[in-house]
């Protein structure tokens, strides 16, 4: 039971982590886009995320360290307020990128806009976090998750061919659009490779008190939860590239999006899309929140932690606190959610190796992880895939930005 | 025992297991006949901003000032009262006996907030 | 003559350059090593390291095994030198001033090339 309660937080992780606003919107934009050939991206961003997850993980369960906590530790205060400043700054974007989307799940089913929705929205995620405690957060986001199978469903009623899949699983170069086809690449990397994602689950780990018998455990958790997330986010690039792509449809809205279950689900569909929406991008919005939260506390040594009441972890509840206040107003404030969603992703892309190469540092350093060092695969692929999101993100948001 | 790699930056705990910041800074006494001893450990204050930039330093002189705590000084804790150097720093004193801006914090923002 | 402080922070003299009396570099402190003494703690070595950005750089890439696969990672060297060796009556401005620095006389340092 112990441990399907693991395997628990790691489909939550996934759900709240990979399948929400920032997956959905990349994903529907590559499939309309360019069919099935940026599917080779998600692969590579689950790769990736697969090792920095169980990476995290597997830090937490020998040292007793959170990530942040380690990094403060080993590189001193410097290092660590470069990476804390590019994660607060891009948590703050995809933060209001999900409060966005929950705005818009509500606008799609009550017609009202989005900005009305934004300051609720971010409310009910504020007092989940101020009065649930981690287990309620954890196994009520990914039970409630997993209506996003619908995508599942949804694609396969449009019987894909499991062929073409598998050629867009091999990376390659676009026939047309190069800049737009490299900019989505960008995005969709980093939607998958999130940093909150894997210090939210440090923090989980070392809430849960994991240690070195849970190893085993975080491998499997890790592996499964991810590649969940993966197909899940695989689908509806499918989907989208079978309803939306044929038709000539790239979406500049999210209303548009919303078309991708209604096609093959009917009038349902359109209630799952909101539904999943919703749902994915409350989880996300919670883990953005707490890890930000997770990022201060654990660098700084404050007092932290979801199962204790807001005043005995009080700066750590005032910083969710502020955090989701500020990006509710950044919605407020009417700027296009799916813009923001797309940028903010790529962008992501780009600080990627400032906060993978400390950790790489980490994850070698026999003082933390002992002889549960990481091995020369894992190392090689995060280098590899970071490095790579990170330079194709240098080169196409610019060229993204001058040509729309 | 490295100074540096185990003692500074790490966390510090109180008797009670509950985390007090951060070990920001070391007192080593000069001694005239014999080399310098550990005489105590700092956390909190200014001493961070101040090893990061002056800049931050005067910034966070301003923001105490004008909306926080109006304490600045770091905690002094004794070396006598270290307890354990492991996974944390534990020490012998009470939490409460921590950072001004976490007291400060929760008596004047979130017991306002109902539910806290 | 300056009376030297009778506290120093830890803090404050690590990434410090250790300069001899000529001025030139002799290396970075990069720790303090402490050896338990009765009640105390007392202050044995100082580390040592290389200096530039090259070795900083290279004493974490030496630490990943990928990059050491690839030959990229050189060895990063450290020394350990008694405390008694350097002079800190300038935090700021930490001083080497070796092994028989003090039995000389305080115009010595100053004079030596």
């Amino acid at each position: 039971m112990n441990k399907l309660l693991k395997i628990a937080l790691g489909i939550f992780t996934s759900i709240g982590g990979f399948l929400e606003v920032g997956a959905i919107a990349t994903t529907a934009q590559a499939g309309s886009a360019f069919g099935f050939s940026l599917i080779w991206a998600v692969v590579l961003g689950t790769v990736c995320v697969i090792f920095l997850v169980e990476m995290s993980g597997r830090l937490a369960a020998v040292s007793h360290h959170t990530i942040k906590d380690a990094l403060r530790e080993r590189f001193g205060p410097r290092i660590y307020l470069v990476t804390l400043v590019s994660d607060v700054l891009i948590n703050w974007l995809v933060l209001a990128a999900e409060i966005g989307g929950m705005s818009l799940a509500l606008q799609l089913v009550t017609g009202i806009d989005f900005r009305w929705w934004a300051i609720p929205t971010g409310f009910m995620a504020w007092l989940l976090l101020w009065k649930g405690s981690f287990g309620l957060i954890e196994n009520g986001v990914s039970l409630l998750g997993m209506v996003s199978i619908a995508f599942l469903v949804a694609a396969w009623k449009l019987h894909p061919s499991l062929a073409e899949i598998g050629a867009g699983a091999i990376p390659q170069l676009p026939d047309h659009r190069p800049v737009h086809y490299w900019f989505t690449a960008v995005s969709i990397l980093g939607a998958a490779i999130s940093p909150y994602l894997f210090y939210f689950y440090s923090a989980g780990a070392i809430e849960d008190h994991w240690d070195e018998d849970h190893i085993g455990v975080n491998r499997a958790v890790a592996a499964v939860g991810m590649c969940f997330g993966g197909v899940l986010a695989t689908t509806v690039l499918v989907v989208a590239a079978l309803v939306l792509h044929p038709r000539g449809i790239e979406p500049e809205r999210y209303e548009q999006i919303a078309l991708l279950l209604a096609e093959p689900l009917g009038r349902t569909g359109f209630y799952l899309f909101a539904a999943t929406l919703l749902i994915s991008c409350l989880g996300a919005a919670l883990e953005l929140g707490l890890a930000t939260a997770y990022c201060f506390a654990n660098g700084l040594g404050w007092n932290w932690g979801e199962n204790v009441r807001p005043r005995e972890a009080a700066r750590f509840s005032l910083t969710y606190t502020l955090m989701i206040a500020l990006a509710s107003l950044l919605m407020v404030a009417g700027i296009d959610p799916l813009q923001l969603t797309l940028f903010s992703m790529a962008l992501t892309s780009l600080t990627l190796p400032i906060v993978t190469f400390p950790f790489l540092v980490l994850m070698n350093d026999r003082d933390y992880v002992g002889e549960y060092g990481n091995g020369w695969i894992s190392n090689t692929a995060v280098i590899v895939i970071s490095l790579l999101a990170s330079v194709l993100a240098l080169v196409a948001i610019p060229l993204q930005l001058m040509g729309g | 025992m490295d100074l540096g790699r185990e003692v500074l930056d790490q966390q510090l705990v109180d008797r009670n297991d509950i985390n007090m910041g951060k070990v920001d800074g070391i007192v080593l006494e000069l001694r005239e006949d014999s080399p310098p001893r550990v005489a105590a450990i700092l956390t909190g204050g200014h001493l961070l901003a101040r090893r990061l930039h002056p800049r931050l330093e005067s910034l966070a002189r301003w923001l105490t000032r004008r909306y926080g705590p109006g304490q600045m000084e770091p905690i002094r804790i004794p070396w006598e009262k270290v307890m354990k150097i492991g996974v944390d720093v534990k020490v012998d004193v009470g939490a409460d006996e921590g950072s001004h801006w976490e007291r400060w914090v929760r008596d004047h923002i979130l017991r306002r907030i109902p539910g806290s | 003559m300056i009376m030297p402080a009778r506290e120093i922070r830890l803090e404050e003299i690590l990434g410090r350059v250790v300069r001899t009396a000529a001025g030139r570099p002799a290396g970075r402190i990069e720790d303090v090593r402490v050896l338990p003494e009765g009640e105390d703690y007392v202050v044995q070595e100082v580390i040592l390291g290389e200096l530039g950005l090259r070795a900083r750089l290279l004493s974490i890439a030496a630490q990943l095994p990928t990059l050491q696969y690839l030959g990229l990672a050189g060895r990063h060297r450290t020394r350990a030198i008694p405390w008694e060796w350097l002079d800190f009556s300038d935090p700021e401005r930490p001083r080497f001033i070796g092994r028989e620095g003090r039995e000389r006389p305080e115009g010595w340092k100053e004079a030596d090339g």
